[in-house]
């Protein structure tokens, strides 16, 4: 039998975290929202009274070039580093499979690069690329596949590649950790069952491994589509976007609109964009993460 | 169909032995089991002959020919595991038919291979199921299955039996006794179940702390244990085991328990007087009849069939198997008469039948 005491704790334990979703995700959320459809300025930003535009933020974006170009960029940057950190971070998980000696030990060190804050991983590469005394411009020339500095983060046309680099970097350890925890829940009988079924180590792979690791393969893929939809300060350190937007992704971009151009309404009206977006995905995620656990 | 033989076998784990020299021939089409207690190097040893384990020294030889170095898939052979090890994200007809569509079978061929293993298990209205939506039963089945569509030189089997309950055990016992008599493939059975080794065997091996104590059919072990292990390993109640002294000095032999009784011998060993030994009879070759030796009821335990009564006889406990109802009662006397034909005698020190 239930007491009026057990159903007050009840009540206490579901508003706590309801409370605090309302009031830490909720209301920003909805506060994101009312704000991409008025016009806000720096003179009307702390009240309420702001004009009501509408659509006209969202329109206007649209019609926008330079917006148009970060979504493009946003969209080759998460693509680029959730199939390459995965195809990564599957082999490099796949290689600790074999357990030679030392193999704990250098998955350590791999997880040493993740440990470090984004806004010092970007410096570091920033070194690295530096035209003039970085480290692979030194490399490339030294081993002659260059001849002059290449200019990783002031040429438009290579500065995007570079920053997707220098996150696929950033970004794989974790998404190895992730899929060398779903690899080793694959019973090793299966392996066995298989090579005596006439199975070779491509075949495993393709006939264990794979299937076995699928749902954890969509949960890690929605993970880093999440992940990688918000990078900011690895890129913000690197180049900051530039040169011209080059290498610009949109919560950089709606970073700049509301802080360096005071458009409040159009950077709320990218943020809201993203926020679909990865909501999208997160949705994805809860569902194949139940979906695993009804297996 | 192949003949294996294993030829002093050793195995170690870093600089563990656990396998110490074995030997072991098996004939083409024999039904083979490996039994001994727990962690005595059965599945090791199994292990070894697919492949999945590498040899330390010696050789093992399937069909003649020195598997050692070969992998699994070049072996020919077919393993049933304890827990089945089905391919769960695969339909009951495809894990059936996996090994045919690594070969590049057709579509036909694979159906017909898992139609007809299906056919002869009982499976055939399961094929599209998965392997989570299975019994334990059926899924032992579905493991069979996939080792028959196989048609190997060989099968192993490691416990298959010992995730099903008791009665789904006997059953998938008969089960796999008359599949090996319709299929007449070698077999190699490993179980630490003495009673699934003597049903289903055409020959035993009893294994002891990585060694070969004794190999043999079921009853010939049964009947003339080498030594005390398999004596006392095989049979259920376990064979009763009395310390004492031979004495073949008088007209009669007889055997002197430590703490004082005696009981007869129908022959003693040459120059045997004064020795001492260990004297076996298994409970079911003791009676209580008059004239027999004078013991003291310490248990009574009815199993319905037979009464199994614990008495005290010199300084150990024996216990005989009787069939005769009466009431038995702890305290009270009863004279116990070995079937003197059933008496075996070990030497005490090494344990060998003497
Ligand atoms: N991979 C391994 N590394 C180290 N030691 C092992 C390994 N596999 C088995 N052993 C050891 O080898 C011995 C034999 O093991 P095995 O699994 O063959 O026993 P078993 O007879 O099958 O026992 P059970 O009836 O419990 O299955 C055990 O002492 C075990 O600890
Ligand atoms: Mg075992």
């Amino acid at each position: 039998m239930q007491t009026r005491r057990d159903a007050a704790i009840l009540w206490l334990f579901l508003i706590l975290p309801v409370g605090y979703m309302v009031a830490f995700v909720g209301y920003p959320v909805v506060y994101n929202l009312v704000m991409s459809v008025q016009d806000v300025t720096l003179g009307n930003l702390a009240t309420w009274d702001r004009p009501f535009v509408g659509l006209g933020n969202y329109v206007e974006l649209i019609a926008n070039e330079r917006f148009r170009l970060v979504v493009r960029n946003s969209v080759i940057f998460v693509t680029v580093n959730v199939v390459l950190q995965i195809a990564f971070g599957l082999a490099i998980a796949l290689y600790f499979e074999n357990r030679f000696p030392g193999a704990r030990y250098m998955r350590g060190l791999f997880l040493a690069a993740w440990m470090l804050p984004p806004l010092v991983i970007g410096a570091l590469w920033k070194w690295m690329y530096a035209a003039d005394y970085g480290l692979i411009n030194y490399v490339l020339e030294s081993i002659g596949l260059s001849d002059g500095p290449i200019y990783w983060l002031s040429n438009p046309d290579i500065v995007l590649a570079a920053v997707i680099a220098a996150n696929i970097w950033f970004g794989t350890p974790f998404i190895m950790l992730l899929l060398s925890a779903g690899i080793a829940n694959i019973p090793r009988e299966l392996y066995e069952a298989a090579s005596l079924d006439g199975a070779g180590a491509i075949q495993r792979f393709r006939f264990v491994t794979l299937p076995m690791l699928k749902a954890t393969l969509l949960a890690v893929a929605c993970l880093a589509t999440v992940y990688t939809m918000r990078a900011f300060d690895l890129i913000w350190a690197l180049s900051q976007g530039g040169p011209i937007d080059a290498s610009n992704v949109l919560p950089l971009y709606s970073y700049q609109l509301s802080f360096e151009q005071f458009r409040f309404g159009g950077g709320s009206a990218v943020a809201t964009f993203s926020f679909v977006v990865v909501f999208i995905v997160a949705l994805l995620y809860v569902r194949t993460i139940r979906h695993e656990k009804a297996m | 169909m192949a003949p294996v033989n294993i030829r002093d076998v050793r195995k170690a784990f870093g600089h563990v032995e656990v396998l110490h020299g074995v030997d072991i021939d098996i004939e083409d089409g024999e039904f083979v089991v490996l039994v001994g207690p727990s962690g005595c190097g059965k599945s090791t040893l199994l292990r070894m002959i697919a492949g999945l384990e590498s040899v330390t020294s010696g050789d093992i030889s399937i069909d003649g020919r020195t598997v050692n170095r070969l992998p699994p898939k070049a072996r020919d052979i077919a393993m049933v595991f304890q827990n089945y090890a089905l391919y769960p994200h695969m339909s009951v007809a495809e894990n059936m038919a996996f090994s045919l569509r690594l070969k590049g079978a057709s579509r036909e061929t694979m159906h017909e291979a898992a139609s007809g293993a299906a056919g002869i298990l009982g499976l055939g209205d399961l094929l599209a199921r998965y392997p989570r939506e299975l019994s334990g039963g059926q899924r032992q089945r579905v493991a069979m299955g996939r080792a028959i569509v196989r048609d190997p030189k060989v099968f192993l089997f490691d416990e298959p039996l010992s995730n099903l309950d008791a009665k789904l055990r006997v059953s998938m016992r008969s089960e796999i006794k008359a599949l090996h008599q319709r299929l007449r493939t070698t077999i190699v059975y490993v179980t630490h179940d003495q009673i699934e080794a003597m049903t289903m065997a055409d020959k035993i091996v009893v294994m002891h702390d990585g060694v070969v104590e004794q190999i043999g059919e079921p009853l010939e072990l049964y009947d003339r244990p080498a030594n005390l292990f398999v004596a006392g390993f095989l049979g259920s109640p376990s064979m009763n085991f009395l310390n004492g002294t031979i004495r073949a000095g008088g007209d009669r032999a007889e055997f002197e328990v430590d703490g004082g009784a005696r009981l007869p011998l129908p022959t003693a060993p040459a120059a045997s007087d004064g020795r001492p030994a260990v004297y076996g009879i298994r409970p079911e070759h003791l009676l209580s009849d008059a004239g027999g030796t004078d013991a003291e009821i310490v248990l009574v335990e009815p199993t319905g069939a037979e009464i199994h009564v614990v008495a005290r006889l010199g300084n150990d406990d024996v216990t005989a198997a009787l069939r005769e109802r009466r009431p038995y009662r702890a305290g009270e006397r009863i004279p116990l008469v070995p079937d003197l034909e059933h008496v075996h005698l070990f030497d005490r020190d090494s344990g060998r039948r003497l």
